[in-house]
């Protein structure tokens, strides 16, 4: 039993039914995808390294790149590189077409079914209670895959620890709106005033739509609205009007601990599987839950569910992606210690070629600019440098 | 002890999310709170991207 049809449910369901297991894909909603909680945007660079290819129908704009605007406004870089380059999707339409896929698979599904509870016996995971029409029904399961997104409530009721903290999560809000002018580049704003430990994004969405938002560290005071209401003084976005509302948590630190017990998986933005520097997590999602989907189907063909055969799906995940996005959290921590002058001055001399280098964790050869620019950012250099996560140039 | 705004609550469970306690559960169009479980810790306060919660004496 699959537990969310988001992209980490569907992609899990396909796969496990593809393999031959019987899967039922159940998700509260009344209408798989909707309401979205996401910004929407997927990196090319994630899509080629998870081999993940996406339908036109669901793309709402491609993305030539993205343009970096420092706290001030008064610079900005714009970078065309496979990690800026990407799609701004309908994930209404995106979402629907995986719960597709997973049903032409083979995996029967349900709507408007929330599971309320986890059943165990002797400690191993042995179905879930459904609510269904007002109904409460206990279902059993040889594997039950939690991949109920950031509320990540079904592996907390059997006992795998994935409570975000405030400390590890950013909070996101965000407008689609109509009007906004845009020219096919996601901008990103820095700064304590537009986003603290977070950003402020405009994600195009096609013609004069974009997805405005931000998402602020879960420590900062005052709520995420109050920079959003903020950002949308600006010139910018004068004649705006908002059509869609969307928010959301997003687990921006280490993916969790544990993935796995005995006749349960954790996949996707339940398990922490999001992408630190930008947070996006649409894509690790597909990923784990093709990953996870296929280790389940092979293992109930095997007759086992106990934890040690369900790890495969941990031990493959981690072997391929854990360490990048490890790297990527150093990244993350630097970048958070950075003050609105240091980004003022980095967006200033930086230029496209450079954030490309940083971002593929290539540190030393931007070293030397950043310094000339700003004295003050030795420390976050070194730290970066220093560090044993720092991935290929060192 | 906690109080949702429902009509500043967007429904989108980073509350549910952050509840040590889990005592919030999504449902369709609205957030369900178990206040016999809160522990008035605040998390939720702090998260909700919306300023949609208060913590109740
Ligand atoms: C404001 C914001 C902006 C974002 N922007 C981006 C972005 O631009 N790019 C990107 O890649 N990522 C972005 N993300 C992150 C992205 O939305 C998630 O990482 C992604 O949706 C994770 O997919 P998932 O399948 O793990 O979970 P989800 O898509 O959250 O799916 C979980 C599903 O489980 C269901 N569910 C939960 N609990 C239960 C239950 N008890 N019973 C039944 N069903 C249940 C839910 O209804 C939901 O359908 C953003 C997130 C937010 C909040």
């Amino acid at each position: 039993m699959v537990v969310g049809a988001g992209p980490a449910g569907s992609s899990a369901a396909k796969h496990a039914a593809e393999g031959g297991a019987s899967v039922l894909l159940v998700d509260r909603k009344k209408e798989f995808g909707v309401p979205v909680r996401c910004g929407e945007g997927v990196g090319s660079h994630w899509l080629k390294e998870l081999g993940i290819s996406i339908s036109d129908r669901s793309v709402c704009a491609r993305i030539k790149g993205a343009k970096l605007v420092s706290p001030d406004l008064k610079s900005s870089v714009t970078i065309s590189t496979p990690e800026t380059m990407g799609y701004v999707l309908d994930r209404k339409v995106f979402d629907r077409e995986l719960a597709i896929d997973a049903a032409r698979a083979g995996a029967e599904t349900a709507l408007k079914t929330e599971v309320v509870g986890v059943t165990k016996n002797n400690g191993k995971v042995t179905g879930a209670i459904l609510e269904y029409d007002g109904k409460k029904t206990e279902v059993k399961s040889k594997i039950l895959i939690a991949a109920d997104g950031g509320e990540s409530l079904v592996a907390r009721m059997a006992g795998i620890n994935t409570l975000a903290t405030l400390y590890d999560s950013d909070f996101g809000v965000e407008y689609e709106m109509a009007n906004v002018e845009c020219e096919g580049l996601i901008e990103i704003y820095f700064g304590k005033s537009w986003a603290p430990r977070g950003y402020a994004w405009v994600f195009p969405k096609g013609e004069d739509v974009a997805n405005v938002g931000v998402g602020i560290g879960g420590m900062e005071k005052p709520n995420a609205i109050h920079y959003l209401n903020k950002f949308l003084e600006l010139d910018r976005f004068k004649k705006a009007q908002p059509v869609a509302l969307k928010a959301g948590i997003i687990p921006v630190g280490a993916p969790c601990r544990q993935l796995v017990a005995d006749g349960l998986m954790v996949v996707g933005t339940s398990a922490h599987q999001v992408d630190p520097i930008h947070g996006g997590g649409i894509c690790l999602a597909i990923d784990a839950g093709n990953i996870a989907g296929k280790v389940a189907a092979k293992c109930v063909g095997e007759g086992k569910s106990d934890a040690k055969a369900l790890s495969e799906y941990e031990k493959t995940w981690r072997s391929a992606r854990e360490k990048k996005l490890l790297r990527r959290l150093l990244l993350r921590k630097v970048l958070e210690e950075l003050n609105d002058d240091d980004y003022n001055a980095a967006i200033g001399c930086l230029n496209d070629a450079d954030v490309g280098k940083l971002l593929d964790g290539n540190y030393a050869p931007v070293a030397g600019k950043v310094l000339t620019a700003r004295p003050q950012l030795l420390r976050a250099l070194k730290a970066l440098l220093t560090s044993s996560e720092t991935g290929r140039t060192l | 002890m906690i109080e949702i705004d429902r009509t500043k609550c967007a429904y989108c469970g980073a509350c549910v999310g952050v509840c040590p306690a889990m005592a919030l559960r999504l449902r369709d169009i609205y957030v369900e709170v178990y206040n016999d479980k809160c522990t008035s810790c605040g998390a939720c306060v702090r998260a909700c991207p919306m300023n949609a919660i208060e913590l109740k004496k």
